[in-house]
């Protein structure tokens, strides 16, 4: 990954840092001249080429007024936010050259007490700077790709050493090294985030993490957990920060030994557990290795290793896992379980880029899971099982309401995905400018609930052939013949447009076999020399039994297909309205 | 150095411990400890040893003047937390690569030994 960083002091030390962490990423930096951020955003086009941009500026530079506010002068405040306006817009000129560009917000050295106990009020210093970071939070808040990054959170971690005037004048670095090493670590979080990177698992022990005591040997009554305790106050606090990722999308499950009945009792009853069973998408609660238990609760969740954290009191039990399972994270944890919650709060393996509704909700998928998954039990085959689930796909194009969720799987799916295409907001916007290019996002639902925007298809039309570029599906949905309606539908749609053939080449990597084994399931012709599938389109791709297809509307009135003449490459592209 | 042991800053000095440990002892401890997050920042083939006789400025040095002066802003810390005062390495022109206090571990680790008694007005070790 190549960052490029900009700022108005001296960021080597920065690069130093992101260049020789120890991060897979593997960064390697270059600089803008120093001091030239609004030459180096507005001629991004000049810049040497990189993936993301890093902007770290002094709020007395980037805004002129804040510096004369800063020596008492009485300033105009409109103008003041007009400053950062500009600086914004600065900022969204550079966007399309990044994939994501990563703005610190300003700070002030704590030496700075400004004019005291009016530095909060009127046109004191530290009120000026809250109103220049919220404005340019908003103002980057639709700004898809650009994040604005709290540089607070490192100073204060910091503390008074987080400016050193001797760096300042011999190197004319702003901060300590220290704020520097936290930039560092959050700009590789932010950077897997982008990249779709992130944890989504959290496998937690029960006994001295969810609560003090052996529930097995004093009873679920005697946990300490709440009261007039301070380390009942801790755990609680420690399953509420745990409940808040949760409510993120993370997924909790449970790696315990101990009887489940005991512990199950204890988590459906304890009046003031946090923490319900209900909360968590599964668990293993025996007296088995825990390490084989987490392999068997990621399978269970179908989910990779490598998005697994574990979290035990024990340091026996860690460094067990850890041994066995290199690919699951196991961060360091605290002997003091007063530091229970703000560990799990300070971890920066949850960060993602999106916030969406199909991750706010990925806990009820799997409780709908559960009963799909106890359904399957009661009829007699699979084929029985697929026809009654009453899948319904829904097709739409790329708009405002779905871009963040397309954006999301393309980035973030491994398994099901036929080329493992990474795209920025940015470049998939600019690849759509094409008339021969399409792409279509896929939403799923059963009578068991709600999936969600769970697949994407694309693909490229040239000279009577229709190539897939993207074909991605959310492990969620795999296998309940959703892949088939997508590809039915791909099909159906080139067909009409007049195309003779449909490709896709499969681009193997080292998490994508689930995808070959479909497609050579599909009944698509295969060229192993070439790696690529074919079907010809003069024969209908079959739509797959019990799956409804609701296609998508295109603003018309009519009920019939019409066919709209585009002047690119020859290709006729229909329009479909909806049929149901 | 006031009379009740701190300094006029009001901070406490810290006496060697009891043990035996020498106040050289734990200017080295801080400077290794200076050098580890330093080397943080370098490549791992570039990175500096924890060593009396590792250069730090001059001819064999790999420190560039970036990472010289972090390494004596994280060591300036470091030894105000461990002494109580705060000291300046950086005063008296100490950048001479042949004979100034910079030259090696040693001669700095040996410097500063002698700006903290100065600072303190009595032996410390």
């Amino acid at each position: 990954m190549k960052v490029y960083l900009i700022a108005d002091f001296n960021l080597d030390t920065l690069g130093n840092y992101l260049a020789n962490s120890e991060s897979s990423l593997q960064i390697s930096v270059s600089s803008a001249p120093f001091g030239q951020v609004i030459p180096a955003l507005l001629q991004a086009h000049e810049a040497p080429p990189a993936d993301f941009a890093v902007v770290w500026t002094s709020p007395e530079t980037m805004v002129p007024s804040f510096a004369e506010s800063l020596n008492y002068a009485t300033i105009d405040e409109d103008r003041l936010l007009a400053e950062v306006h500009e600086f914004a817009e600065c900022l969204r000129k550079a966007q399309k050259h990044y994939r994501a560009i990563f703005v610190m917000s300003w700070t002030l050295p704590y030496y700075r007490r400004g004019n005291g106990i009016l530095n909060l009020k009127g046109q004191g210093a530290r009120k000026l700077l809250l109103k220049m970071n919220l404005k340019l939070a908003e103002e980057l808040e639709d700004s898809g790709s650009i994040y604005l990054l709290d540089a607070q959170r490192w100073t204060d971690a910091v503390g008074k050493n987080s400016y050193s005037p001797k760096l300042w004048y011999m190197t004319k670095t702003r901060f300590h090294a220290d704020v520097l090493r936290r930039a560092a670590s959050d700009i590789n979080a932010a950077i897997s985030g982008v990249l779709g990177d992130c944890k989504k698992l959290v496998i937690v022990d029960l006994d001295n993490t969810l609560w003090g005591g052996v529930v097995g040997d004093l009873g679920w009554q005697n946990l300490k957990l709440g009261g007039h305790d301070y380390l009942g106050e801790a755990f609680i606090d420690f399953q509420k920060a745990l409940k808040g990722l949760r409510n993120r999308g993370v997924l909790l499950a449970i790696a315990s030994k101990n009887e489940e009945s005991v512990a199950l009792e204890a988590l459906a009853k304890h009046p003031e557990m946090v923490l319900r069973p209900e909360d968590f998408a599964a668990w293993r609660i025996n007296w088995n290795d825990k390490a084989a238990n987490i392999v068997e609760l990621a399978a269970q969740l179908n989910l990779g290793l490598q998005s697994a954290v574990f979290i035990d009191d024990n340091p026996v039990e860690r460094a067990r896992v850890r041994e066995a399972l290199p690919e699951v994270q196991v961060p360091d944890w605290p002997d003091d379980k007063t530091l229970f919650a703000s560990r799990l709060l300070e971890l920066d393996c949850f960060d993602s880029a999106y916030a969406t509704v199909e991750d706010a909700s990925r806990s009820q998928f799997y409780a709908d899971e559960k009963q799909r998954g106890s359904y399957r039990k009661t009829v007699n085959s699979a084929e029985e099982w697929l026809l009654s689930l009453q899948t319904e796909v829904s097709v739409e194009e790329l708009s405002d309401v779905n871009r963040i969720r397309v954006i999301q799987l393309l980035n973030k799916t491994n398994q099901m995905n036929l080329t493992t295409r990474r795209v920025s907001e940015q470049e998939l916007e600019d690849w759509l400018q094409q008339h021969n290019r399409k792409l279509w996002a896929f939403r799923v639902k059963d009578k068991f609930g709600d999936s969600g925007l769970t697949g994407v298809l694309s693909v490229e039309m040239q000279s009577g052939i229709a190539r897939i570029v993207d074909f991605v599906l959310s492990c969620r949905v795999i296998g309940r013949r959703v892949e088939d309606a997508m590809v039915a539908f791909a099909a159906e749609y080139c067909a009409a447009a007049g195309l003779e053939e449909l490709h896709a080449n499969y681009l193997p990597t080292a998490k994508n076999k689930p995808c070959l084994s479909f497609w050579m399931s599909s009944g698509f012709s295969y060229d192993e020399e070439e790696n690529r599938f074919g079907w010809l389109l003069s024969k209908p791709y079959p739509f797959p039994k019990g799956v409804g297809i609701r296609r998508p509307q295109t603003g018309g009135t009519s009920q019939s297909q019409q066919r709209v003449s585009r002047e690119s490459e020859g290709v006729v592209l229909p329009v479909f309205t909806n049929s149901d | 150095m006031n009379m009740d042991g701190t300094n006029s800053f009001g901070s406490s000095v810290k006496e060697p411990s009891a043990n035996g440990t020498s106040l050289l002892d734990g200017v080295l401890r801080v400077m290794y400890d200076s050098i580890a997050e330093v080397n943080l920042q370098l490549p791992e083939h570039q990175r500096i040893e924890k060593s009396l006789t590792t250069i730090l400025l001059g001819d064999g040095g790999r420190l560039d003047s970036l990472g010289l002066v972090n390494f004596i802003v994280i060591t300036e810390q470091k030894l105000e937390e461990f002494l109580g005062v705060r000291i300046d390495l950086t005063e008296n022109d100490p950048f001479s690569p042949n004979t100034g206090h910079f030259r090696t571990v040693q001669s700095l680790a040996t410097y500063i030994c002698e700006l903290a008694e100065n600072r303190v007005g009595r032996p410390l070790s």
